[in-house]
């Protein structure tokens, strides 16, 4: 048996073949073509063809005799515009539902929607706003606001209200005009979030409304398969993974590109006596975006953002800093650009082990030491992985550069700007995913769930 | 009748829609937030008032040990509650919630209930001072540790009622 899988990425339609025998995966082959962007299936079928051999692929997909799984991130992916109440309560619990889903979360909005922000979101509409606000039983006034505001508007994106269900006959009834879907609450409860339902209802939207248009459901008529939205599908190759491999329950997996840093970490909390778990309780499996950390199209954010470490990583040599700035002002402009002298090398290593120890900074949680009459309590919110050793690096340049090594970087980010601890590992075991083969993987985890985590654990190049 | 006898002959005879009397039904249900300020990890006083309110018919948000004003008032907001009940058992009261009025204000929470109790300050001061104090600090009704807690749950009551009738709260 062959299992075919196909990832749509914004810059480059990569694929590959699977070799089922006995109870493992080996790779058999693999290509990779410019992504079409104007319409996707062009892309997707010379790869198709390319890796199924015999000729009319697509229909022999059909049939049932090739298994064919995919994924797309093409256009950057599903953008989600997040509204919730508190900042750090619903509109939180709003992220981390968004982010499961795949999506990246290009707004976020707390409490009242004011007109500026609703012209804003008309002007450049996301594909899905999640509303959230309220748990169950709770707030109104805002969120009834907030329908009202949305109502009035001429925004035509699609809508789910993930918020207090209480107003779920006011929400429909305020928003009869707009595209509009309810699922059950993020927060029920305060300290109960419930990210799947909204998870499920942006994936739905994914598959009737996005894959629409751009060609992908030109794709979806020949083959007979759905795809999913590639971020969606390795977060359940990461839950995957962790439940099934041994020795994986926690890991923290890297995905950098040139616009954005992914992060995901399979962690379950167990709170050390002494630890006081504040804040919302985070999930088993976690994604971070971070828009503004990238190696080529956000290079120049990133820079901005990460100012302290890189100029620490250049020995604050004046002369080395502004070749770095210059380096980063060439790069930003040209996404495809590989460097060849030692230079160019070296600051992309800086930038990608400065982007690394900030996105994980960001997606970790903090803690700080309370001095008691009986001792130091640590008082935590967010995820501790101080104890998550196992690294993976994956994407692009972490995949191709055998070279870097992230373990200082993590050492880097002891204390945040507020004087917490930074619950990240400081030690850690790097394993690269020499091929870039996760995303594919992750696809066709779907069919061969087993044979695919081992297969993805199996074939990571491990750090000396 | 005990307070929950009250609760449930209260429950059986309001039907949706019925205006509710002062000091009954808008209470019953009402969400409360509850949790010990500060670096205080005093755990067991939490728990009981915690059982207590329950049973006295209130939902109630209990967010534990060791909770910082924007805790608070951050579940305030979210559970559209009613009452923020503060706990303070170790002695250090009086810093811990300083200031909680005001940033309730400025937060938007104009109209909730604060009820403050436990050993607000430290050693043995009179509870008339204290309690004036806290008062001061704007919180509405203050506690020692020792008071029996039908007391608390009665006046909350009373409390709710009172604002529903003459039109505070929301
Ligand atoms: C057990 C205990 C501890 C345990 C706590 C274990 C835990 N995780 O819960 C440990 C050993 C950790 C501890 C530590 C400390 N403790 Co201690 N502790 C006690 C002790 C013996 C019992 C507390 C208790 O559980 N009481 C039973 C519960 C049911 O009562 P309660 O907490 O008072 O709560 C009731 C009322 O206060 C009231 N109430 C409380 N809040 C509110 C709010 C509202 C709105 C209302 C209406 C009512 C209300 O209703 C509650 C339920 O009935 C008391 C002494 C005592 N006998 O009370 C000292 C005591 C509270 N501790 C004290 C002190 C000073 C400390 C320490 C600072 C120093 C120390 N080592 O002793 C540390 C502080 C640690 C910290 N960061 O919080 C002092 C406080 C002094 C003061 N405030 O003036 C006390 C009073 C001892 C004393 N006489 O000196 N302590």
């Amino acid at each position: 048996m062959i299992a075919v899988s196909i990832d749509i990425g914004s810059t480059w339609t990569k694929g590959a073949v699977f070799r089922r025998d006995g109870q493992g995966l080996t790779l058999d082959r693999r290509i990779a073509v410019p992504t079409t962007t104007d319409d996707l299936s062009r892309a997707f079928s010379r790869v198709l063809d390319g890796l199924v051999d015999g000729g009319d692929a697509a229909s022999r997909v059909r049939r049932g005799e090739v298994r064919l799984s995919y994924s797309s991130s093409a256009k950057g992916g599903l953008a989600v515009a997040a509204l919730g109440l508190v900042p750090e309560i619903t509109l939180e619990s709003a992220r981390v539902a968004a982010y499961s889903a795949g999506a990246k979360v290009t707004r976020v909005f707390s409490y009242r929607l004011t007109r500026s922000d609703i012209r804003s979101l008309e002007a450049a509409p996301p594909d899905i706003l999640l509303f959230a606000g309220g748990t169950d039983g709770g707030h109104v006034d805002s969120i009834l606001a907030n329908a009202e505001a949305l109502a009035r508007s001429s925004l035509d994106c699609s809508i789910v209200y993930a918020g207090n269900r209480a107003l779920a006959d006011d929400i429909s009834d305020l928003l009869a005009g707009k595209d509009l879907v309810q699922v059950p609450n993020v927060l029920p409860s305060i300290n109960a979030p419930d990210p799947d339902p909204a998870r499920e209802a942006i994936r739905k939207i994914f598959l009737s409304k996005i894959v629409k248009g751009k060609g992908l459901d030109v794709i979806v008529g020949e083959t007979g398969v759905e795809p999913l939205p590639t971020p969606y599908s390795v977060y359940e190759f990461a839950k995957l993974i962790s439940a099934r491999v041994p020795g994986w329950s926690d890991f923290i997996l890297l995905d950098m590109g040139g616009a954005t840093t992914d992060v995901y970490s399979a962690h379950r909390e167990r709170p050390a006596p002494g630890t006081i778990l504040r804040g919302l309780p985070e999930p088993e499996v976690k994604r971070t975006v971070e828009g503004d950390l990238g190696l080529r199209v956000s290079a120049e954010a990133a820079s901005d953002a990460l100012k302290g470490l890189v100029a620490d990583a250049l020995d604050r040599r004046e002369e080395r800093i502004a070749a770095f700035a210059d380096y980063i002002a060439r790069v930003s402009a040209a996404p495809d650009y590989l460097p060849e002298d030692e230079d160019g090398q070296a600051f992309d290593a800086i930038l990608a082990g400065a982007c690394v120890a900030e996105a994980c900074g960001r997606h970790a949680g903090r803690a700080a030491e309370v001095y008691t009459p009986e001792g130091k309590l640590k008082l935590q919110t967010g995820r501790d992985l101080t104890g998550v050793t196992r690294v993976i690096g994956s994407g692009g340049w972490l995949s191709r550069t055998a070279s870097f090594d992230p373990s200082p970087w993590f050492r880097r980010m002891g204390v945040d700007n507020r004087g917490r601890a930074v619950l990240l590992p400081s030690e850690i075991s790097y394993f690269r995913d020499e091929h870039y083969v996760f995303p594919l993987l992750a696809n066709v985890a779907r069919d061969f769930p087993e044979e695919a985590a081992k297969a993805g654990i199996d074939m990571l190049v491990a750090q000396q | 009748m005990s307070d929950v006898d009250t609760i449930a002959v209260a429950k059986a005879n309001t039907l949706p829609g019925m205006t509710s009397l002062p000091g009954e039904d808008p209470a019953m249900t009402a969400t409360v937030v509850l949790g010990v300020i500060g670096a205080d990890c005093h755990a067991v006083g939490n728990k009981i008032l915690e059982n207590v309110f329950a049973v006295a018919g209130f939902t109630v948000v209990n967010l534990g040990v060791m909770v910082s004003q924007d805790e608070f008032i951050d579940a305030a907001i979210e559970t559209g509650a009613k009452a923020i009940l503060v706990s303070s058992i170790y002695g250090h009261g009086e810093i811990d919630c300083a200031g909680f009025r005001d940033r309730c204000i400025e937060r938007g929470l104009d109209d909730i209930l604060l009820y403050a109790g436990g050993n607000l300050v430290i050693g043995k001061q009179d509870f008339a001072e204290v309690e004036a104090k806290f008062l001061a600090m704007g919180f509405d009704r203050v506690f020692p540790s020792t008071v029996d807690l039908s007391v608390p749950t009665s006046l909350l009551r009373q409390d709710l009622g009172r604002r529903a009738a003459f039109g505070g709260g929301k």
